[in-house]
């Protein structure tokens, strides 16, 4: 017996939308009959995961705070996969950005003065573009598949982190913990709401996924990542360079995750510690695709995401669920979202076996 | 010869429709035993089809074929093999990683030993001379040895009939004659061989009588021996199509488009060398360049509509400007348009909108970007306007290019770079699988757009349609380009013999012309 699946000519539309919101779901309901059975209680923990979040309004600050990453993150990989171009390594793109925005921060420590924080963010980004930088050369000048570069340079940056906090960047007053100093107020972002914890990334993360959404659907640029992900060969012809493209959208999806990662450190962190690696750039890629690689998806599919964040850490406290649950819980949605298109892309026919 | 030993194979009324295509129409001719019968065309003339049927891939809509005097259904390959019926492709299926006998094996309806497999393979080689080390890995061997894989295959079946597809277009000179005394070896054992191609010379040197189609019928049987390359080529390509005087009134003085001494390397991403092409294109000329497939027309058209851009400018110019090392962008906003072969996910982008395909050509030269930014606005006027004009059937402009059938596309392609009205334009295969209402359509607007000064370069298989377009006419034979004569001077017979890579043959008829240049020829 062999099954085939033959591509559709023209998938629903209807069921494109679908489909994220089917994947949530159907992860609820599996959710709660696999952790049934691993003897939690599975109907308590779908509740305090995706739901409890949403009712306690005490909870909404810790949303926003774990969704502006997501979403800024989620932004640019999705520009990228637009593009057939899949970096995967977002998670060091951000680490790398953190990074720099702290070096920028130790540089400039005893200064003062709002251009601080810009100066930050631009290191941020610098950060995680050159981050970018091996796999865009490798992937445009030797065709080496990015997705195995990317990956890679993510545990580099992992032990370049560990390296500095416990080397060369260690406070001198931190008693032997592996951390930097604490940034100067100039070096930390403001918060936007008075009495709450949600700093300028929120806002931030809304405004750069409306831009996204703009230029994607309206600009020449948007036009050519849409026209070398669908046909590199038309991209050519109609005057778009590929491997410009490449670059641009590796360089865009390193800049906006090491942004993010600025964002973190001069945000909830204050100074770089060795939990800064929080997976946000992994996250970010169930992000993208449950966002259908559409910026203003990206927005909501954050959301989402970071309410299985923020709700994994209620479960934890209340019912006793462990720290993994979470991840499982993502990958089940990443999961049944991939599997769901491939039913709505395809036909799937049973063959039976021909006899020789 | 052979007559009182009767006939191998005979086709009666065969008959094969595609959707819009008529690829067989009523084919009748018969192969008697031990002969090798040629089966002559040019491209799309029918033959693949007619072979798939013996073969048993396709069924025919109507007709019989009937094997040693009795008519047979062939179901399938298998059914053919088991008649004894054998055929070498001309892509070859072979695992790379294997040795010689085991892809031999893999090929086998019958199981067998290994050690009486390799015997039965180590015979026929020897007795046909085929020298192949049964032991070697494929991904060592050369494209002729692979071939003799192939064939050894399929005389492991004791063919009464084998049919070689094209067997000597990736051969070399003396491959080719290797594979002939084998052939003619296997002819005198009694084996009936169909041999495909559309090389005149090697069928008269090859073939004991010639079938030959044109446009799905069977226009000549004829013995090759008789005929000269020339007469073959005649009724290959067709006389009765006369070459037709356009009623012009231009004056062809102006160059708009030249290429000098262009050449470009084969191999990784280009399959052929363009080996130092050079001609003119004056504004209004139409030209036209004739050749069989996959001599370097598919290079050729991306050299011209900078999609291969090159590192020295010189080597082609328009309007006096020197464009080689420009990209196809750059090309596009001095006002050289283009066409490709693959009309899906070349040409155009087929989940995308036609509002977005005429944005991807169309977006500069029609003033659709301000600051970065598409005005939808303009591309919709535009979209509307290609649609309106060309008459493509469709919903509308936010219809994707993938729901419209072929034709259609093809109007919207050709009518999307011609209302851009370029000075240049590099068009291939414009009315490939277009029905003969849409190819008069973009056959005029083609016409007219010469007629307002443009230079335009027709790259076509199509012979019938570049003697009607075109005023002259340049053939690609592997990669290098024959002079560009004036459609009318050239002789069938010429124009024949150089498709089929006969150069220097055919002077006589025609010499008085070949010095004359088109300017002065009016």
């Amino acid at each position: 017996m062999q099954i085939r699946f033959e591509k559709k000519l023209e998938p629903s539309r209807k069921m494109l939308f679908a489909t994220p919101i089917l994947a949530v779901i159907l992860t609820m309901i599996l959710g709660a009959i696999v952790f049934s059975i691993l003897g939690y209680d599975g109907l308590g923990a779908v509740r305090e995961i995706f739901l409890t979040p949403l009712t306690n309004s005490l909870k909404w600050q810790d949303l926003a705070v774990k969704a502006a990453p997501l979403i800024i993150i989620g932004v640019g990989l999705s520009i990228g996969y637009r593009a057939n171009v899949w970096n995967i390594g977002a998670e060091g793109q951000y680490i790398a950005g953190g990074l720099a925005a702290t070096g920028m921060a130790l540089l400039t420590h005893n200064m003062s003065g709002w251009y601080l924080l810009p100066l930050m963010g631009i290191a941020g980004m610098l950060g995680g573009m050159a981050w970018v930088f091996l796999p865009a050369l490798l992937r445009t000048k030797l065709k080496v598949n990015e997705i195995l570069t990317s990956l890679m340079l993510t545990y580099v940056a992992i032990q370049l982190l560990n390296y500095l906090i416990f080397g060369p960047w260690k406070s001198p007053t931190s008693f032997g913990q592996p951390q930097t100093v604490l940034f100067n107020d100039w070096q930390i972002l403001p918060y936007i709401i008075k009495g709450t914890i949600v700093q300028a990334g929120a806002p931030i993360a809304v405004l750069i996924a409306i831009m996204a959404w703009l230029i994607m659907s309206k600009s020449v640029f948007g036009f050519q990542v849409r026209t070398v992900g669908s046909a590199p060969n038309a991209a050519r012809y109609g005057g778009f360079s590929e491997n410009k493209t490449i670059w641009l959208v590796l360089l865009i999806s390193g800049g906006l995750a090491g942004l993010a990662g600025m964002l973190e450190v001069a945000g909830p962190f204050n100074r770089m510690v060795p939990q800064f690696p929080a997976g946000y750039g992994f996250t970010a890629i169930i992000v993208a695709f449950l966002g259908r690689l559409h910026p203003i998806g990206v927005l909501i599919a954050g959301v989402v995401l970071a309410i299985t964040f923020v709700g994994g850490e209620v479960a934890q406290t209340t019912i006793g669920l462990p720290n993994a649950a979470v991840g499982l819980f993502q990958a089940m949605m990443l999961f049944l979202l991939l599997a769901g298109d491939v039913l709505v892309r395809y036909n799937i026919k049973i063959i039976r076996a021909r006899r020789a | 010869m052979n007559n009182e030993q009767g006939l191998r194979l005979e086709l009666d009324g065969i008959v094969k429709a595609f959707p819009g295509v008529l690829a067989n129409d009523d084919i009748s001719f018969s192969i008697k035993k031990g002969e090798i019968h040629a089966l002559l065309g040019e491209n799309g003339a029918g033959k693949s089809t007619l072979v798939k049927m013996i073969y048993g891939i396709m069924k025919p809509d109507e007709g019989t074929i009937a094997w040693n005097g009795k008519p047979m259904n062939i179901v399938n390959p298998k059914a053919a093999r088991a008649l004894g019926i054998g055929m070498v492709f001309q892509h070859f299926s072979l695992f790379e990683a294997m040795t010689v006998l085991e892809n031999i094996a893999l090929g086998m309806d019958e199981k067998m030993s290994k050690k009486a497999l390799e015997e039965k393979v180590v015979n026929i080689m020897q007795k046909y001379g085929l020298s192949l080390n049964p032991k070697r890995i494929v991904s060592t061997l050369g494209v002729g040895e692979r071939q003799r894989i192939e064939i050894v295959r399929a005389l492991l079946l004791n063919p009464k009939l084998l049919i070689m597809d094209e067997p000597t277009s990736v051969l070399t000179p003396q491959e080719v004659a290797q594979l002939f005394n084998v052939l003619r070896q296997l002819s005198s054992d009694g084996c009936s061989i169909l041999y495909i191609s559309h090389k005149l010379d090697e069928i008269k040197e090859l073939c004991d009588s010639a079938t030959i189609l044109r446009g799905g019928k069977v226009v000549a049987t004829c013995d090759p021996k008789k005929e000269t390359a020339k007469t073959m080529a005649a009724m290959m390509i067709g006389t009765s199509l006369q070459a037709i005087n356009k009623v012009k009134s231009k004056e062809l003085l102006e160059i708009g488009f030249s290429v000098n001494n262009l050449s470009l390397k084969g191999g990784g991403d280009f399959g052929v060398s363009l080996k130092d092409i050079s001609f003119d294109v004056y504004r209004g000329e139409i030209l036209g360049i004739a050749g069989v497939a996959g001599n370097g027309q598919n290079e050729l058209q991306l050299v011209l509509s900078g999609e291969i851009v090159l590192k020295d400018k010189a080597k082609i110019s328009m309007n006096n400007i020197e464009i080689g090392n420009m990209s196809a962008k750059e090309r596009r906003k001095h006002g050289l348009c283009a066409v490709p072969e693959e009309r899906h996910g070349h040409a155009a982008v087929p989940e995308f909108s036609l509002n977005d395909n005429a944005i991807l050509t169309a977006r500069n030269r029609q003033n659709m970007v301000r600051a970065g930014m598409i005005n939808a606005n303009i591309a919709k006027q535009f979209t509307t306007k290609i649609i309106d004009e060309f008459n493509v059937m469709t919903t509308g402009h936010g219809a994707s290019a993938s729901s419209l059938s072929g034709g259609n596309l093809q109007k919207f392609i050709m009518g999307r770079e011609i209302l851009q009205v370029p000075d240049v334009l590099v068009v291939s295969q414009p009315t490939w699988g277009v029905d003969a209402g849409a190819a008069s359509a973009i056959h005029q607007a083609l016409i007219d757009l010469a007629k307002g000064g443009a230079a335009i370069v027709i790259i076509s298989q199509d012979l019938d349609e570049l003697l009607e377009l075109c005023d002259s006419l340049a053939i690609i034979n592997e990669g290098t380009l024959s002079q560009k004569q004036k459609v009318g001077v050239m002789s069938i017979e010429e124009i024949g013999l150089l498709m089929g890579g006969v150069h220097g043959e055919a002077k006589p008829s025609s010499s008085e012309v070949g010095h004359e240049g088109i300017a002065n020829a009016n």
